[in-house]
């Protein structure tokens, strides 16, 4: 089987054709576009690879398609209030959404609300995943950046007050992008900030690694998936690359007269609002205000295509293109439940259905499954089996047990009389 | 006869006779001289090899004089070798380790005199050597300090303590390495273990009673007073040590930790993008060693004793059970039971001072405890064991105040006072209570606060009327007194009882001329509390009145406050930042009042602050709720006039634009924020660098050297200071491209234009500055879709002449302007090539007959220029008619005189550019 295709995955803010397109990397072929709405800034998410979810601008609803039925919208997941934000776990089980300063939690298979978390001050302005879903990074225009544990937001008690594992609280204006980088819960996580720095973070130990200071708010970044480069798009239209690895030796080998334009790539005329490195790292991907996106040769920083939109640009990014996406015979295993708009606990019927559904995993598997009990008899034949076989095997065991316990007679009567002779030698001076 | 006679005369009887004096004989031997001895302290050989003190000793002798029997030897050896070290230090470092061998073995010398002079050499020398030097030999030097603490003369023991007082203030980290010798010696020196054989088997707590030897100098208290201080000293050096390695909790230590500053890496994207920084952001790939690390092989400080020191639970458990008995013991003695019925009317000064010590002491190790205590399990320990004495003790007659010395016992008072000066000169009884509350309160928690509800009430109501005493307070008490509130404040549930305390708290914040530390203190501690509020969710979230009515005042205050204080400035802006990146109302509100204040462009906190300061201040507009007309008008002053920075001034006008509605997504309009108007208005005014006043004053300017004057254009030239030229230039950078952004192209051009025919057209003097930033908003804005407006480009031409003038009368000497040369150069060449018009204009209007001989050469040498501009060609080209017209005036007017250079230079130019086109001859030539 090939490898996955790399498609790119647009919205922009007229939407007046349609609202998302994607188009294959390499060769700007237009592939599919969905119709209905217009997506929001770092509203654009897909779910387990079946469904694209859309936040609308400044309305209070989602939308959502299926991958391969393009043109008909599947649902509308009403809202209590516009979406600033939209992202998905990896494993396509949660969804995460920024409304004004809380940030809520869903199901995907129930569609429960399970989770507001409110300590943004002010609007959340994106939200991320770590890249094996444990943990969750929310930033906003309360200049801070919160790291959270999955776990432990989803085991809360809903009487104590949710902590975060982080508070980033090092950026003075409002954070506009970040990218959590690859690793789980090893990675590090870049922000990006109107107060002119992009910061990386660790989010195992929480401390900040670098700070970068430009001269410009910077309203955009990612890294690139070995994590060399950190790409910072700036409020004026230039993208920055910061190298995070440099190689001393190098130094005295390069020798090129134009070395301070060799950082920066130069074509767009507005604020670069999303930027997307492509999976081998090659080709760079951004989006601005100047109602382009452009497609970008990392190694030579040279512009390989420009595409214009009708708007500025809300959403680009490169994507390993799902099976379903290209496949229209692919049909949804899941179909995608009715989300909640109220707290799960906090509704008025829901104790009647809520008290039943306490899943057990791997509960389809006890019939087949023998107990531990019954295991532990199991192992206790297997065991007393072992021993007679080997007793029997060899007539020699008595005996041995003998020759030991007489080796341990002797070294006892050894060590007694050691003990005596010195305690002889010790106490004859005093006599 | 004669014969006779003479010899009568010779032999002659000297007659004594009572009453009179015995007359001298002339060979009585005269013995009224005087002799003195020639002492020769000095040996004449002279030492080559090895520098000498005074005496010519050199360090070896003085070091084999160290073994001596007589105590006078030794003494003037150590004298000596005082003296030598101080003349020549370079010795210190080669003979540290002998030195101090034998130095330190005569800490217990029986010579009270040696002993002095040891510690006095210990006190010269431990300036000298830095800590890194000492600590192989810190060993030896605790051993034997340790045995002279251990010693059983007591002048020893006294003498010891000295030496430690100075250990402990020059290297408090070796000598906290070994505090498990030490403690266990202070414990020794105030008491005696119990041997009697009914003591054994209780528990070691009681094993440990308090001496009093009768054959000291001192008093058994004084003496306990010494000790006390001594351990106070060192405890508080062990727990300094601690809280730097752990992270510092509460207010008392809330040192600034710069949160993680060790691996963090600050860059400047400019310095990396020119090769001159590399970021090496992981640890393993790097290719230099980690050289910062703490680690070593061998542990020099602590030689297995590692499991004693209080650096566990339980060792320090077992500390504080042999100790506090002791302490308790000894604030009984100074505070008996049938005196403190009296006590109302205070305690003297020298109990005062034990019972501050011994509290001291408590304090110490309570905040030792704390640090190690992550469970609590060691607090609640401490509850269940010490609490009911501590409560019967010393809480029992709980503010003890200072009772004032009566005359009769003066002369007592002052003996006993110069013993303990060395210790506490002032006995302070506030911070006594105050050290008794923080321990106390310390006991105490949410959970336990029924059962004690007594005390506490008191201590809060003592707590609540020092605060509110208005008593001046130094930054030592204040910080236990906030940190007792603090603590009082988070046990406690009741709304009311906080709300009173931080009432007082704010009482006194409101005291003027309160000094730096106190202050700082204080804003500390409100911004702790706001802290703790905001962690609340919104359900449980209190708003305390009297911290919201401090946070309300913070802008005003910083208003007010200028220049005054910058540090203070600082810690204000980071508090209202952080509240206003919260979007905290009230503040917002009061920041929106004070804002005209705060950005005021003459003295407001944004121009007289320090640069870091400035930055913050510009940050903060982007939460102002909305941003009106007159305090834009004020923030492009401020960009202008210079004071804020040209870099400063970019972000600002970035932040603007952020602000505005053009940088949103289309729906996401806050029209009650700014209005397009203003915001245009500001960048205009910005672009135009000079208020309206400056303009009509630069009006009546003539004949100044700062202005040029030509006499085929109306319009004159004000020259401007390169350093303003150059800000301006870099203002208006940022400024065109927040026009550039703005979607409607064309509009905004119309918009900008109409300013310009508005403001500007009409004006005769202009600053050469704001004629060229035009030019270059121009060039930049203008695109296919703009229409130029025909009233404009009069005024347009007549500035680019002006400035081209300019241009080419600029002297080589002048290097102030000629750093302009180029940018202007540029700007007026893209005018010109962009709108053809103007350049026609311009060409209209040089009317060579009126204008002087002098300026003849120079319309000459413009004309070659343009004409040599490869993109102006085309455009010369089709204006090859007036300019022909032009050099034919010019020739005419010169025919008289010789024909000179330039002219010459512009006739061969004419012809190579245009009588040599293919087309321009023809058109000439149908022409006439």
């Amino acid at each position: 089987m090939a490898a996955p295709m790399e498609v790119v995955v647009c919205t922009d803010a007229a939407a007046q054709l349609w609202s998302c397109v994607v188009w294959e990397l390499h060769s700007g072929a237009n592939l599919l576009t969905y119709r209905g709405g217009q997506a929001g800034p770092r509203g654009l998410a897909l779910l387990n690879g079946e469904y694209l979810l859309a936040a609308q601008q400044g309305k209070n609803y989602i939308c959502a398609w299926e991958l391969q039925r393009k043109d008909q919208l599947q649902q509308k997941i009403m809202c209590p209030g516009p979406v600033t934000c939209l992202t998905t776990a990896p494993n396509g089980l949660y969804v995460l959404a920024g409304i004004a300063e809380s940030i809520y939690l869903w199901e995907v298979c129930t569609g429960n609300l399970l989770v507001i978390l409110s300590r943004h001050y002010q609007d959340v302005s994106c939200l991320k995943f770590t890249g094996d879903g444990s943990h969750f990074v929310s930033a906003g225009k309360d200049c801070l950046a919160l790291a959270w544990s999955l776990c432990s937001v989803l085991q809360a008690d809903p009487s104590r007050i949710l902590a975060p594992r982080h508070v980033w609280s090092q950026h003075t204006l409002p954070i506009t992008d970040l990218h959590c980088g690859f690793g789980g819960p090893m990675a590090r996580v870049a922000t990006a900030s109107l107060d002119q720095t992009v910061k990386l973070w660790a989010i195992s130990s929480g401390d900040l690694l670098l700070s970068v200071l430009f001269d410009m708010g910077i309203t955009s970044v990612t890294m690139d998936l070995a994590e060399h480069h950190i790409f910072c798009g700036g409020s004026d239209g230039s993208i920055f690359q910061v190298d995070l690895c440099s190689w001393p030796g190098l130094r005295e080998h390069s020798f090129q007269p134009e070395q301070n334009t060799g950082k920066v790539f130069k074509g767009h005329r507005n604020q670069v609002t999303c930027l997307s490195v492509s999976t081998d790292g090659s080709v760079l991907l951004s989006g601005s205000h100047d109602e382009s996106v452009r497609l970008w040769d990392v190694k030579s920083k040279q512009c390989l295509r420009t595409v214009t939109l009708k708007g500025p640009v809300t959403n680009a990014a490169i994507i390993l293109a799902p099976p379903s996406m290209l496949n229209p015979e692919f049909r949804p295993s899941l179909p995608l439940p009715h989300f909640n708009k109220h707290l799960l606990g906090a509704e008025h019927g829901d104790e009647a259905q809520g008290g039943g559904l306490r899943l057990q995993l791997g509960l389809h598997l006890q019939g087949k499954e023998p107990s531990y009990l019954e295991r532990l008899e199991q192992l206790q034949a297997v065991l007393s089996s072992y021993l007679e076989k080997n007793m029997l095997g060899s007539q020699m065991l008595p005996a041995r047990v003998f020759d030991l316990e007489d080796e341990v007679r002797s070294l006892r009567k050894i060590n007694r009389d050691l003990f005596d002779f010195s305690t002889r030698i010790i106490t004859r001076p005093s006599k | 006869m004669t014969k006779k006679r003479k010899r009568q005369d010779d032999f002659q009887k000297v007659k004594l006779k009572v009453g009179k004096k015995k007359p001298k004989l002339e060979n009585a031997t005269a013995t009224n001289f005087k002799t003195k001895a020639i002492h020769l302290p000095e040996q004449l050989k002279e030492d080559r090899t090895l520098p000498t003190n005074n005496r010519k000793l050199n360090i070896k002798d003085l070091l084999s004089q160290m073994h001596h029997y007589s105590g006078g030897v030794k003494q003037s050896a150590l004298l000596g070798l005082k003296d030598l070290l101080s003349q020549y230090p370079f010795i210190i470092d080669a003979h540290l380790s002998n030195i101090l061998s034998e130095v330190t073995a005569v800490f217990t010398d029986r010579d009270a005199n040696v002993r002095l002079a040891a510690v006095q050499l210990l006190q010269f020398l431990a300036p000298k050597i830095r800590t890194e030097h000492i600590s192989p030999f810190f060993p030896l030097v605790s051993a034997h300090l340790s045995s002279a603490m251990t010693h059983i003369t007591e002048g020893i023991q006294e003498d010891s303590l000295k030496v430690l007082d100075i250990l402990l203030e020059h290297y408090p980290a070796l000598i906290t390495g070994r505090s498990s010798i030490l403690l266990k010696n202070f414990v020794e020196l105030i008491s005696h273990q119990q041997l009697s054989k009914g003591l054994v088997n209780r528990d070691r707590s009681q094993s440990w009673i308090l001496s009093v030897n009768p054959n000291r100098r001192v008093t058994s208290q004084q003496w306990r007073l010494k000790v006390l201080a001594r351990l106070s000293k060192f405890l508080q050096a062990l727990a300094d040590g601690s809280s730097r390695l752990r992270e510092s909790e509460g207010l008392q230590e809330q040192k600034e930790t710069p949160h993680a500053t060790s691996n963090s890496i600050f860059i400047n994207w400019k310095d990396h993008a020119n090769d001159q920084q590399q970021i090496q952001v992981y640890e393993n790939g790097g290719s230099q060693p980690n050289v910062s690390s703490q680690f070593r092989l061998r542990c020099l400080g602590t030689l297995g004793t590692v499991d004693e020191d209080l650096s566990s639970p339980e060792n320090l458990k077992g500390f504080i059970e042999i100790i506090i008995p002791l302490l308790i013991e000894c604030w009984i003695e100074a505070l008996p039971p049938q005196l403190a019925a009296s006590v109302g009317s205070g305690v003297e000064r020298e109990p005062l001072q034990v019972m501050q010590q011994v509290l001291n002491v408590i304090s110490l190790l309570w905040k030792l405890s704390k640090q190690q205590d992550e469970t609590h399990t060691l607090e609640s320990w401490l509850r269940k064991n010490y609490l009911t004495d501590f409560k019967h003790h010393f809480m029992s007659h709980f503010p003890y105040a200072l009772k004032e010395i009566t005359k009769q016992r003066k002369k007592d008072t002052n003996k006993s006072i110069k013993h303990c000066t060395v210790l506490s000169n002032n006995v302070d009884h506030l911070l006594l209570n105050l050290t008794l509350s923080d321990i106390m309160v310390s006991l105490a928690n949410a959970s336990t606060l029924q059962n004690d509800s007594s005390w506490i009430e008191t201590i809060r109501k003592f707590v609540t009327e020092t605060l509110k005493g208005g008593t001046r307070l130094n930054s030592k008490q204040l910080n236990r007194l906030l940190g007792v509130s603090w603590r009082l404040i988070q046990m406690q549930p009741n709304r009311d009882a906080t709300e009173n305390l931080i009432k007082a708290v704010y009482t006194l914040y409101q005291q003027r001329g309160l000094l730096l530390p106190v202050r700082t203190l204080l804003i500390k501690f409100f911004s702790k509390i706001y802290q703790k509020e905001e962690l609340r969710s919104y359900r449980l979230r209190y708003r305390s009145k009297v911290l919201s009515r401090w946070l309300a005042g913070l802008p005003l205050q910083l208003s007010y406050l200028g220049s005054r204080n910058p540090e203070l400035s600082t810690q204000l802006i980071d508090i209202i930042h952080t509240a206003a990146s919260q979007a905290n109302k009230d503040l917002l509100k009061n920041l929106q009042a004070a804002a005209l204040r705060i950005y005021d462009p003459q003295e407001g906190a944004v121009v007289v602050l320090p640069a870091e300061s400035q930055q913050r201040l510009v940050q903060l507009l982007y939460f102002l709720p909305t941003l009106p007309a007159d305090l834009l008008s004020q923030l492009s002053r401020c960009c202008i006039m210079g004071r804020l920075g040209s870099s400063l001034a970019v972000t600002l006008i970035g932040i603007l634009y952020m602000r505005s509605s053009f940088s949103g997504w289309s729906h996401s309009v806050n029209d009650c924020l700014m209005t397009d108007v203003d915001y245009l208005s500001f960048l205009f005014s910005t672009l135009t660098g000079f208020s309206k006043e400056e303009l009509t004053w630069l009006q009546n300017l003539r004949g100044v050297p700062h202005v040029v004057q030509t006499s085929l254009s109306p319009v004159l030239l004000y020259l401007t200071d390169l350093d303003q030229f150059l800000h301006h230039w870099d203002i208006t950078e940022a400024v065109c491209h927040s026009l550039l952004v703005i979607p409607a192209r064309s509009q905004s051009f119309d918009i900008m234009q109409s300013a310009i025919s508005k403001h500007l057209v009409g004006l005769t003097v202009i600053p050469d500055s704001t004629a060229g930033c035009i030019f270059g908003v121009m060039c930049k804005l203008l695109d296919h879709t703009c229409v130029v407006n025909e009233a404009l480009l009069p005024f347009l031409a007549s500035c680019c002449y002006s400035l081209l003038y300019f241009l080419l009368t600029l002297e080589k000497g002048d290097a102030e302007h000629l750093k302009k040369r180029d940018k202007l150069w540029e700007v007026c060449v893209s005018i010109l090539a962009l709108l053809p018009r103007v350049l026609r204009l311009m060409l209209q209007s040089l009317r060579v007959n009126r204008a002087s001989p002098e300026e003849l050469p120079v319309v000459g040498q413009l004309l070659r220029l343009l004409l040599q501009h490869v993109p102006l060609r085309s455009h010369m080209l089709t204006n090859a008619i007036l300019v022909q017209q032009i050099i034919k005036n010019i020739t005419t007017l010169k025919s008289g005189s010789v024909q000179e250079q330039w002219l010459t230079d512009l006739h061969y130019c004419f012809s190579v550019y245009i009588s040599g086109h293919p087309q321009g001859p023809s058109i000439l030539n149908a022409l006439y």
